[in-house]
């Protein structure tokens, strides 16, 4: 997509070596977007975590075993969204004005095509009916809307919030918001600060920066789907694992 | 006792015995029934698919019987516009075996989907650049050309053809089944390939994604030929195991050759194209997406030897067997290969779907396993009941096969 | 799906794949509607009787479709390709041209296997005969053949006075036992009379033109030829399968077949000889 002053592209930089596994951004995320309370069958493949911290390590035995936690959410990919092309029926839909792929439950059939096109498992389904137990109701954000049984759901970077903070500056008159006014919940919840949020379209913000830095990566490079989350670590193993440019770059000059 | 339902020339076992066949099969298509009942009632947590394994039995359900029933369009193609007379013999019972096949397929994916209600919304919204958009738009003109096409076999059921204006329309209808044949044809060769252009399109599965020819990816082409290989030997096979379960001749022998040969013709043109299509594949695709192929074989159970036996085993054997005509001739021989052909497309289509969501995408994924659930199963034998039992009585009260008279007398 | 449709856009993609859709769905549409308007004009023009036999007479087997001129020696084997209908058969016209004396005709009647064919009338090949009368009607009756075949009938069910009747076109009914069997009017024209059969006749029928076509009907020596066959399968049919057809030493054939043999097959049998699938 064409990066436009006036476009955002929203996206994030995760570092990491600052994650410590905690967990605060799901819960967070859990609250913010009125994700429904997991039913007693619900195992960790059918429960429903927009944002969800996977534990990644390097395979070694002690005491050379290393580990990192690496949260992870949709990609919001820019370049043939795999998951848009593929609804039936147009129930993705990628936000032109900020770059965010939105979900429409209203309109999904249910029929997961989308899921199996994600390679970031990033997209949950319904497999109950949500329930709230009596009284919880009133822990609900009214700013998101609750979904249904047998519709597909995933992050979409706090959209409500993002509608609150143009809301808000319209109040006062502005067109643009500023980068201060936006930020989703797990970005916001994370005690180590370990989440960057931003706008990856304009050259000065901190995302943009940290997202050329060398030792950032993006999963699934080679697929082309130009996910807009990227990672950070300066340990040399997880850009191993993770197979990233700068593990090939440092092949290449080893075997050189 | 129902004998004025039952066609002259021929004959069927008492409705005492006809109603004992037919009880194991409703058993299983009410116990199916229920199973039905609680994933509508409850949802989708009474199968064991997740969201790691979002298509499971189902899914690969579907694609199997729609692959399988490809012979009736391809039957119809062959017999009203390539004008094959021999096979006048088989289309009745292709046309059953095919609606069978397609609205059993439909009545599975309505248990599938979140929301069976909003499936209109596909129609109503449609997402032309989406597989599965083609995939709806098709099956259902499709099931309701098949349904047409089933409406002249039942009106001339012996008693209902005593009504005159029952037997005009059937008449009138039969003098245009060339225009329902084509439209078969060509909705047919979209669907078959546009379920094989569900997988191709998946950039996020290295797996299963295929490049492009023209707007579809390769798996499209390998899906339609593949199923019109498979097409006419489903139907051997089930004229075959009627005239077992019956005790009489059906087809006369030239039949069978035919349907044999016209399969293995397009079967070894098949395996060729796949043959190249999976070497490209190896060697540039899959790599080119960061991941080299053999990677995909490294968990157990999921060796190379599946490619092997899909290809091979199941795909050039039984080519050349039907190919080989002293082979063909040999009735054993002719069943077998006709059998390896269909487990060959089993197989392809199970690689597919279950296969290429057990497999990992990012670094840190598990290999992942599935197992369906009774209620997946039971749903799964509840479509093989119906077509048990739709066929059943579509064999004993209409007339699937003209020659069975002829054979009768001899 | 439709322009007026939210989020609708007019994209090549939408344009081809939209209009592919419509294009099918009115083919389908409108080839069914055809069909039914066809059908609808079919009955009022009252062809139901033609189109019933054209059915059924490709669902007849081939033993039964058997031209007549194989009968005749004329072919070894060939089978009618036109529902009996001689009177327009290319093939027909060609062989009876030459046959401008009546050569095959003959007064004495024929017997056949003990069946009496009286050759003052012509025969249909569902065995009903005509015979023209001197007032311009023409009686209709069953062959000898088919009255030892069933004997007397359980029912008798006559078209009412007035009713028009077509060549193959289904003329009268009869009941006997479990089976029912329709007889084959041979020619076209209305009913006006009809007789139980005591009198030799069944129906009596008024053309509507002054002379009618007899072409398809059976005559002469080939009737001959015709019955004998007939009764070749018939016995075939009959005969125990684990004896074989064994060689009779005169006598009469009995009245009432399917009462003399009744775990026979009559469904098919009675089929095969009266012409319905």
């Amino acid at each position: 997509m064409e990066s436009n002053q006036n476009k955002p592209r929203y996206g994030m930089v995760i570092d990491l070596d600052r994650c410590n596994g905690c967990g605060n951004c799901t819960l967070a995320c859990a609250v913010e977007n009125n994700i429904p309370p997991a039913q007693p069958e619900e195992n960790e493949r059918t429960g429903i975590t927009w944002m969800r911290v996977y534990k990644v390590d390097n395979d070694k035995p002690y005491p050379e075993n290393r580990a990192v936690y690496l949260p992870l959410t949709c990609h919001q990919c820019d370049h043939h969204t795999p998951c848009e092309s593929v609804c039936p029926q147009k129930a993705v839909e990628y936000d032109t004005e900020t770059g965010i792929v939105a979900q429409i439950p209203v309109r999904c059939l249910g029929c997961r095509y989308c899921m199996t096109a994600c390679p970031y498992h990033a997209r949950y389904f319904n497999w109950w009916d949500p329930e709230w137990l009596k009284g919880m109701e009133t822990t609900l954000n009214p700013d998101v809307s609750t979904r249904m049984r047998g519709v597909v759901e995933k992050c979409n970077f706090c959209h409500g919030r993002l509608q609150a903070a143009r809301a808000k500056a319209a109040v006062e008159g502005r067109r643009a918001i500023a980068d201060s006014e936006y930020i989703p919940a797990c970005a916001e919840s994370c005690p180590t600060k370990a989440i960057y949020f931003g706008n990856l379209a304009d050259a000065n913000s901190e995302v943009s920066q940290l997202a050329k830095d060398k030792y950032s990566f993006r999963l699934l490079e080679q697929l082309g789907t130009e996910p807009k989350v990227y990672f950070r670590s300066e340990q040399p193993w997880v850009h191993q694992k993770m197979d990233t440019k700068l593990s090939a770059a440092a092949k290449e000059n080893a075997h050189g | 006792m129902d004998k004025q339902y039952i066609a002259r020339g021929v004959s069927r076992m008492s409705i005492k015995k006809f109603g004992l066949w037919m009880l194991p099969w409703s058993i299983m298509l009410i116990l199916g029934a229920y199973a039905v009942y609680l994933c509508l009632i409850k949802g989708l947590n009474q199968t064991n698919m997740d969201n790691r394994f979002a298509f499971g039995l189902w899914i690969y359900l579907d694609l199997t019987v729609i692959a399988l029933g490809a012979g009736a369009f391809f039957t119809g193609f062959l017999l009203y516009i390539l004008k094959k007379k021999e096979l006048k013999a088989v289309i009745n019972s292709a046309v059953v075996i095919g609606f069978i096949c397609y609205s059993g397929a439909v009545g599975v994916l309505m248990v599938d989907v979140g929301q069976p209600l909003r499936a209109w919304f596909t129609f109503w919204h449609p997402n032309v650049h989406s597989m599965l958009t083609e995939v709806t738009f098709c099956i259902t003109c499709y099931l309701l050309v098949l349904a047409i096409e089933y409406v002249p076999v039942i009106l001339k059921n012996r008693k209902i053809k005593q009504f005159s204006s029952m037997l005009v329309f059937e008449h009138e209808l039969h003098k245009l089944i060339i225009v329902f044949a084509a439209v078969g044809t060509f909705l047919s060769f979209f669907h078959q390939g546009s379920l094989g252009g569900l997988y191709g399109v998946l950039i996020g599965r290295p797996f299963a994604f295929r490049p492009a020819l023209g707007i579809w990816p390769t798996t499209f082409f390998l899906f339609i030929i593949s199923a019109a290989a498979a097409g006419p030997c489903f139907i051997l096979l089930t004229t075959a195991l009627a005239s077992k379960l019956s005790h009489k001749h059906l087809v006369t022998k030239e039949v069978y050759q035919m349907l044999g040969k016209i399969s293995g013709s397009i079967l070894i043109f098949y395996v060729l194209l796949k043959t190249i299509d999976t070497l490209i594949w190896i060697n540039s695709t899959s790599p080119s997406l960061g991941f080299s192929a053999a990677s995909f074989y490294k968990f157990s159970g999921f060796g190379t030897w599946i490619m092997f036996t899909e290809i091979v085993l199941c795909g050039l054997i039984p080519a050349l067997i039907l190919l080989n005509k002293k082979m063909r001739m040999h009735f054993a021989w002719l069943i077998t290969a006709a059998s390896l052909a269909c487990v060959g497309i089993v197989i392809n289509r199970f690689v597919m779907t279950i296969q290429t969501l057990a497999l990992p995408t990012l670094p840190f994924d598990q290999f992942l396993s599935y197992v369906p659930s009774w209620q997946e199963v039971a749903t799964f034998l509840a479509v093989l009941a119906y077509g048990m039992l739709v066929y059943s009585l579509s064999f004993r009260y209409l007339t699937l096969f003209p020659q069975e008279r002829e054979l009768e007398s001899l | 799906m439709f322009p007026w449709v939210y989020g609708f856009s007019w994209t090549i993609g939408n344009i081809v794949f939209l209009g592919i859709f419509f294009s099918i769905v009115t083919i389908i549409g409108t080839t069914v509607l055809i069909s039914l308007l066809r059908a609808y004009r079919a009955m009022q023009e009252h062809h139901a009787e033609a189109i019933r036999w054209e059915s059924e007479f490709q669902d007849l087997p081939i033993s039964v479709r058997r031209c007549r001129h194989v009968f005749t020696g004329e072919f070894k084997q060939r089978t009618c390709d036109n529902g009996f209908d001689c009177r327009s058969c290319a093939t027909h016209a060609q062989l009876t041209q030459h046959k401008t004396t009546n050569s095959d005709d003959i007064e004495v009647p024929i017997h056949v296997y003990g069946f009496t064919m009286p050759m003052d009338r012509l025969y249909h090949r569902g065995h009903t005969w005509v015979m023209s009368e001197a007032t311009g009607t023409y009686k209709v009756g069953l062959d000898d053949f088919a009255a030892h075949l069933i004997g007397t009938p359980d029912g008798i069910e006559l078209p009412k006075l007035g009713t028009h009747v077509q060549v193959n076109g289904s003329a009268w009914c009869f009941k006997k036992g479990n089976s029912a069997v329709r007889f084959l009017s041979p020619l076209d024209g209305e009913v006006v009379a009809t007789s139980d059969g005591s009198e030799g006749w069944y129906l009596k029928i008024q053309p509507q033109t002054k002379k009618i076509d007899t072409r398809h009907l059976l005559r002469g020596r080939e009737v001959a030829g015709w019955l004998l066959r007939e009764f070749e399968r018939l016995q075939a049919k009959l005969v125990d399968p684990k004896i074989g057809v064994t060689l009779a030493d005169g006598g009469t054939p009995v009245i009432d077949f399917i009462q003399s043999y009744p775990d026979r097959n009559w469904d098919t049998i009675l089929g095969d000889v009266f012409l319905e699938a």
